[in-house]
Parts: C-alpha cells; structure tokens; sequence
C-alpha cells in the first residue's frame, strides 16, 4: 500500500458523498427510485473510500513510514503495536479520519437496515448523513490532512505523548467517538421526518435503538475518561470540570433527556416539538464539544493546540442549526400535541421535570464553560469559573434528578391520588429515611452526604419494589421460582427492568461521587527517610527512594511502607518515570483499593541531595462504585438494547409489508 | 387552574432555581483570566484579585527550595512569543509552594492560579498548557491544587 493511495481514497469519498447528497435529494423531487438507490449506493462507496484510507493509514503506521508527518510525530519504532493502532486517534488528524470510519460505517448500516423500511425517509437520511460526511471529508482532504509528508523524511518518530500510553486511552476516544457520531442517526432521522412530514413517531422507533447504542458509548466514554484521569493523571480526582469533559459531558444529558422524553411521546402523543429540540440540540452539542476541543477557543489544560479547524466547525454548526430550526418552525403546526398534561403529580410530570433538569444542568455547565468567552463579550475582560461553580449548581440539582429518579418509574401516569401515593411510596420512603439515618450514625458525613444517602436509598427502594412486584405476581401466578420469575420479567420486558439497572448504575455513581466528594482526605507531606504520617486509619512510612534504568524509561520510585495499626499491610511506590523519547518525565500514582476506599500516592517531587519527598496522599472513599456502576451501566443498557426474538416484536411492524427486515425497536 | 399554567410555573420556580445557583456560583468562584501581556498594562488594578495567568516561564529564572513545608519555587514568567509578534518586555514574578505538574520547566507555557499581592503572584496552582511541539490530545491536567 502506498501512502499516495490515502488522499486519493479520500478525495473520491468527497466527490462521492456529494454525488449521494444531490442524488437522494433530486430523486426524491424526480420520483426516480433509481436515482435514489444510486445514492445510496454511493453512501457504500463513500464508507469503502474512507476504510481504504483509514487502512492506508493504519500500514503506514505499522510499517513505521516516517515519510509521513503524522506517523512522524505519532509514533516510533519501539512503541508497541497495540499503542501503533491508538496513534491513528492519538493526534488531531487523524482523529478526524477515525472519526470519518465510524460515521460512514453507522451510515453503511442504516442504509442495510432500510433498504425495505422507512423508503421515505431514507433519501434525507442518507442527504443528511452524507452532509455531515462531507463537511469532515472537506476538513481531511483541505485543512488537515493526514497524508502530507514531511519536507525530509524523519529517521525516527517522536513518539505517541507518554500519558497516552495507557489502556484506558486506547479505549476512551474510540468510545467517545462512537457516542458522539452514533447521534448522527436519531438526528437524520428527525430531518428526515420534518422534511416529509412523517411526524408520527416512526422516526423514532426506528431510531430508538441508535440513540441507545450512542448513549452507551457516550456514557462509557465519559466514565472512560474519567478513570483514566483518575489513574493517570495524579491529583486524586476523576472529574475536574475541564472543558474537554464538560464538551462530552454536555450531549450526554441532552441525550439522556430525549431517551426519556421520548417514551412520553410513544406513549402518550405528547412533547413532540421538544423531542425534536432535544435531538437537534444533542447533536449539535457532539458537534460544538468537537469544535471546543479543537479550536482553541477556552484554554484547556488538554485541548488541541490552535489548528485553525474552530471557524470551520462554527460553520457548521451554524449551517445545522439554523437549517433543523428553520425545518421544525416550518413544520410546527403539524407537531401539535394530541393529548395534554393531566396532573402535576404523575408520571408525564415526573419525566418533563426530569428533562428540564437535564437540560438545565446542560445549560449550566455550558454557561459555566463558555463563561470566559460571554465575559469577554460582555465586560471585555476574561473571566473564568472554576470547579466550585459546577459542584454548587450542579449538586443540589443533581439530587433532585436523583429523587425525581426515584419517584417516575412507580408514580401512576395521568393522575396519581393520595391513595396511590401513600401505598406506591411508603416502602422506598422508608428505605430512605432508614438509609439516611443508617448512613450518618455508621460514617457521619455532613447534611450533602446525609441527603443523598437518604435519596439514593430511597431509590434504591424504588427499584427493589418493581423488581418484587414483578417477581411476586409471577410466582403466584405462573408458580416461577423466584431466580426464574425475575430473569423471566427481565427479559419479557426488556427496556422497562433494563431500565431499571441502568438507574441502579446511576444510583451506583451517585455513591462513588457522594464519597469521594464528601468523604475525601487529602494530604501532602515532605517528609525525610524513615518519617510517617497518617491518613484516614493508615500509617505510612517512607522508606527511601529506589531506582530502575531500561532503554526505554527510567523510573524513579518512593518506597512506602503502609500500616495498619502495628502492621505492614502494603507496600506502594508512587513513582516519576522519565521517558527517554520524547523527553519528558510522567507522574504513575501507586493506589491500594480496598472494598471500601482508595489509598492514592503521588510522589510529587524529591530533593536528589537529600532524598526528601514531597508525597501526596488520597483516601478516597466509595470509589470502587465507579467502576462497578459503570460495568453495571453497560450491562443494564445492553439488556435494554438486546433485540427481541423475531416472533415478539412488535406485531405493528410483522403486519406491514415492509417489515421483512424485522424491526429496530 | 389551568395545569399547563400549573406546570409552566414549576418550570418557571426550577428555572429561577438554576438561573439562581448559576449566579451564586458565579460569584464565588470567578477569577480573571489574562495573558501576561494583557496583564501587564493593568496590573495595578489587579491587586489581591482572584487570577489565572498565561505566560511563559523565563528561562534561568527558576529557584526551588525544599524544607518540611514542600518545595518553595520562585520564579518569573513573561509573554509567549508567537509566530509574527516581538514578546511584550516584561516579566511576573511567581511564588508557589507544592507539586507542579511534570511538563512544568523553564521555557514552557503555563497558566498560573493565584493572587497578585505587592507584585508578586501568590500561586495555589499551576497549571501546563502543551507546548505546540506535542499536538497531543490530552496534555497535562495535573492540577497541582495545594489547597
């Protein structure tokens, strides 16, 4: 393979996403069904031309080409070939090409998926997926390309940036990515549906599916994210509110806002016009979180360098923007709402305040992000809000999600009476008062620490009630043993009980962020050889510093013993190694977890003459919740996303003709 | 009364809520954000002031100190010298005592939290932005909060 196949590839797929724009759009207006498989079949041709360059790139990386710019400056011939493989996202460029792979190859399916389904919508789908295709193909064939070659040919590489180097970072931008181009598809879907007029809720039956899978990996690319900062970067935490978080964090809550809202649509004809906003807004986000990232224009501690890609993505944007709004003002008098709001106390309640809250949250961290932008504008001078900003707006309202999280699935929908109320609640409201009160006698905490306690009890009584529930009325009336009732309740009602597991990650979440924000000690000590200090039930002593040389990486490591009480429990050597190409030294912290807490050691810094440390130590407590909400997160989404077996889906979709294909929701 | 009105004014008390929190917040945690050469022609009106300053780290200028306490360093930083522009003359002299993140040396780009107090910045964090030489995604967010 020759690198110069590369942009070919690439310039073809341009010329090809074109052609399947105007193809789809003029067959439409022709009424030519082969127009209209024609640029379909360019939409094909389009994810072969992007695979083909995506592979030139992988070989030229592999065979360590340092002809080429980007696999100069990416990688070298000593790093291992599982890292060769994340330098084709590891820089900017090629990030971009990688980002062309996924978006190409969702769009290769859904065009597989439909070819008897959803023939009317299909032409804007492919228009509109194929736009946001040629606006990235016009980004890696002229602004950065990933092929241009070096002047002089590099001898060696400089290598993939050392804090990349980590397994939780091979992962994380390809999840990420993932998430992000995956809401491509409810979005196509929804222009598609105002540009014909089909606003039942088709388009989103048929994208539900999509969403969901965005919507994992989103959410396993946010959590990613956060435990490779946690593990690699050294300062104890796992959330630091940086731009670059806030730029993933933000779609994601629009994205969990919609998931909701739309079975209120499903079921009950209602909020179509926000669902709508939803959608636009939430792919909008993934677009604006790209530009975030990659224009340069909020100073992050790890944002892209200034690439000159920020007025491109503006642009973009903007074209997105006001072509989806111009689209739904046209169509807002077909989208009015067949039924209305009952009650405020029911479930339809429950769920708009559940989406305001999101979106409010939403708006907060965006406000809070561009906050040195707006004050630039506004008073001319730059301001800056830093963490404390997010915590105090967001966890007071993080813990009404929390209780409205507990209170929508079991409220009664329409109209909920005292009645129902006081028999529905009285079991997690007692879980909740006596978890609460449980939790502050057993570890004490402050009122944060007691109130969300007490709510994720509550809520935890929620779901063990629905679970109870189900199960019961099937022993009693199918005679099921309890383990077979509630695996079979599972899997008959999939999206509802899969549901619930998914909230029991969140529940999950909540603790590790209710401990490690609450419960967190920190510490940071010079001390000489042979000193000790505590934290948090441990004695640590410092034994001395100890060395190591390979080839590759020097390390330098301090020696701490861990006591508890009178006794060695562990051994931790927090360590600076110092990479020898590129030069440059990294933090690796030393962690001890136990089921409870983590103990997190920094060797800060060191004085060489007289071996003083400056060591930085952590307890954080309940973090192993983070972990296993998100294992518990992925398991519960995938019970929802499992397809059904073919003879229970939805009879509406094995009447119709179309549905040979069998059905996506 | 009508329950959309109901309703309505619910979202209208959470939005308040929110609208409420974000003020509040914004007060307590603002600092002014300037590069050293903005900084420069307003420094005197900057005393004691919450700050995050960009600049660079002058070469030579770096002194560390290691007692009990941590490691105390002092040193000054000046403007970045872009592609087509002469470097403002000037320079701000810098004191923290903690852990700097490891991309932190003479000659690199960093952004530094404190308070300016009688002309010199009382740091409590400093932070690397990535040089332009690693185009890196993920640079260095070692915050190096010494609270």
């Amino acid at each position: 393979m020759t690198p110069e196949l590369g942009p070919l590839a690439l310039h073809l797929g341009l010329v090809l996403a074109i052609y399947a724009i105007v193809t789809s759009l003029v067959g439409v207006w022709w009424r030519r069904r082969d127009v209209i498989a024609s640029g379909e079949h360019a939409a094909f041709a389009v994810w072969g031309c992007v695979i083909v360059a995506a592979a030139t790139l992988l070989h030229a990386l592999s065979i360590h080409d340092f002809r080429i710019e980007y696999v100069a400056a990416y990688s070298s011939s000593t790093l291992p070939l599982y890292y060769t493989v994340a330098a084709l996202w590891g820089g900017q460029k090629g990030s971009l090409l990688f980002w062309l792979v996924i978006l190409t190859s969702i769009t290769a399916i859904v065009e597989l998926q439909n070819r008897h389904r959803n023939r009317e919508l299909m032409p804007y789908v492919t228009a509109v997926l194929m736009g946001i295709a040629t606006f990235f193909l016009l980004m890696v064939v002229f602004i950065t390309p990933p092929f241009e070659a070096l002047a002089v040919p590099a001898t060696e590489g400089r290598d993939l940036n050392p804090l990349l180097q980590n397994y939780w970072m091979t992962i994380h931008p390809p999840s990420l990515y993932t998430g992000f181009v995956g809401m491509s598809v409810p979005f196509a879907f929804a222009m598609a549906a105002l540009a014909t007029g089909k606003l039942g809720d088709t388009w989103i039956r048929s994208t539900r599916r999509w969403t969901l899978f965005a919507w994992f990996f989103l959410s396993l690319g946010n959590l990613f994210g956060a435990l490779w900062a946690y593990e690699v970067l050294g300062w104890g935490g796992y959330w630091a509110w940086d731009p670059v978080e806030n730029a993933a964090f933000m779609p994601w809550l629009t994205g969990t806002a919609f998931l909701h809202s739309v079975m209120i649509q499903e079921k009950k004809n209602m909020l179509k016009v926000w669902n709508m906003v939803l959608v636009i807004l939430t792919f909008s986000l993934t677009i604006f979180g790209t530009f975030l990232t990659r224009s340069g224009v909020i100073s992050s501690v790890h944002s892209f360098t200034q690439s000159g890609l920020g007025p491109f993505f503006l642009s973009f944007l903007a074209i997105v923007l006001v072509v989806s709004l111009s689209l739904l003002i046209w169509r807002l008098p077909l989208l009015r709402s067949e039924n209305e709001l009952d009650s405020l106390l029911s479930r339809e309640s429950a769920f708009l305040f559940n989406n305001l809250i999101l979106v409010g949250i939403a708006f907060a961290v965006f406000w809070g992000t561009m906050f040195p932008v707006i004050s630039e504008w506004v008073r001319g001078v730059k301001i800056t809000v830093g963490p404390p900003f997010f915590n105090r707006v967001n966890a007071p309202l993080g813990l009404v999600l929390l209780f409205l999280m507990g209170v929508g699935p079991i409220i009664a929908w329409r109209r909920a009476t005292w009645a129902h109320l006081r028999r529905s609640f009285a079991w997690p409201v007692s879980v909740g008062i006596v978890g609460g009160i449980a939790c502050l006698a057993l570890g004490g905490g402050n009122y944060w620490s007691l109130v969300a306690f007490s709510l994720i009890f509550f809520v935890l009584g929620t779901i063990s009630a629905e679970f109870w529930r189900g199960m019961r009325a099937r022993q009693i009336m199918l005679g099921e043993s309890a383990p077979l009732a509630l695996l079979r309740l599972t899997v008959k009602n999939k999206r509802r009980y899969g549901g619930y597991v998914v909230h029991l990650a969140i529940v999950m979440i909540f603790i590790a962020i209710t401990g490690t924000s609450v419960f967190r000690q920190e510490k940071q000590v010079t001390v000489n050889q042979g000193e000790r200090f505590e934290i948090g039930g441990y004695t640590l002593q410092y034994n001395g510093l100890e060395e190591r040389d390979t080839p590759h990486i020097s390390y330098l490591m301090a020696n701490v013993g861990v006591f508890s009480g009178d006794r060695q429990v562990d051994t931790l050597k927090p360590e600076k190694r110092f990479y020898k190409k590129p030069e440059q030294p990294t933090t690796e912290v030393a962690i001890r977890s136990t089921l409870g807490s983590d103990l997190y050691l920094v060797l800060g810094s060191y004085d060489e003459d007289t071996h003083m440390a400056t060591i930085l130590a952590y307890l954080n407590p309940l973090i192993g919740f983070l972990y296993w909400g998100g294992a518990t997160l992925a398991f519960g989404t995938l019970i929802v996303i499992w397809p059904a077996p073919l003879a229970a889906r939805e009879p509406a979709y094995a009447a119709a003709p179309e549905a040979r294909e069998g059905t996506q929701s | 009364m009508n329950r959309s009105v109901k309703f309505g004014i619910g979202a209208c008390l959470l939005a308040a809520a929110i609208g409420y929190l974000m003020f509040a917040g914004v007060q307590t945690s603002s600092s002014y954000y300037f590069t050293v050469a903005e900084f420069m022609p307003r420094q005197h009106e900057m005393g004691g002031e919450p700050l995050r300053l960009a600049g660079r780290v002058h070469e030579g200028s770096l002194r560390k100190q290691t007692s009990a306490k941590g490691t105390e360093m002092n040193f000054t930083i000046g403007d970045f010298a872009g592609p087509n522009r002469v470097p403002v003359e000037g320079a701000i002299p810098v004191v923290y005592t903690g852990v700097v993140p490891d991309m932190f040396a003479e000659g690199r780009d960093v952004i530094v939290e404190g308070r300016y107090v009688d002309g010199v910045l009382q740091a409590h964090a400093v932070m690397t932005s990535c040089p332009s030489k690693y185009e890196a995604k993920p640079g260095e967010a070692a915050q190096a909060a010494a609270n």
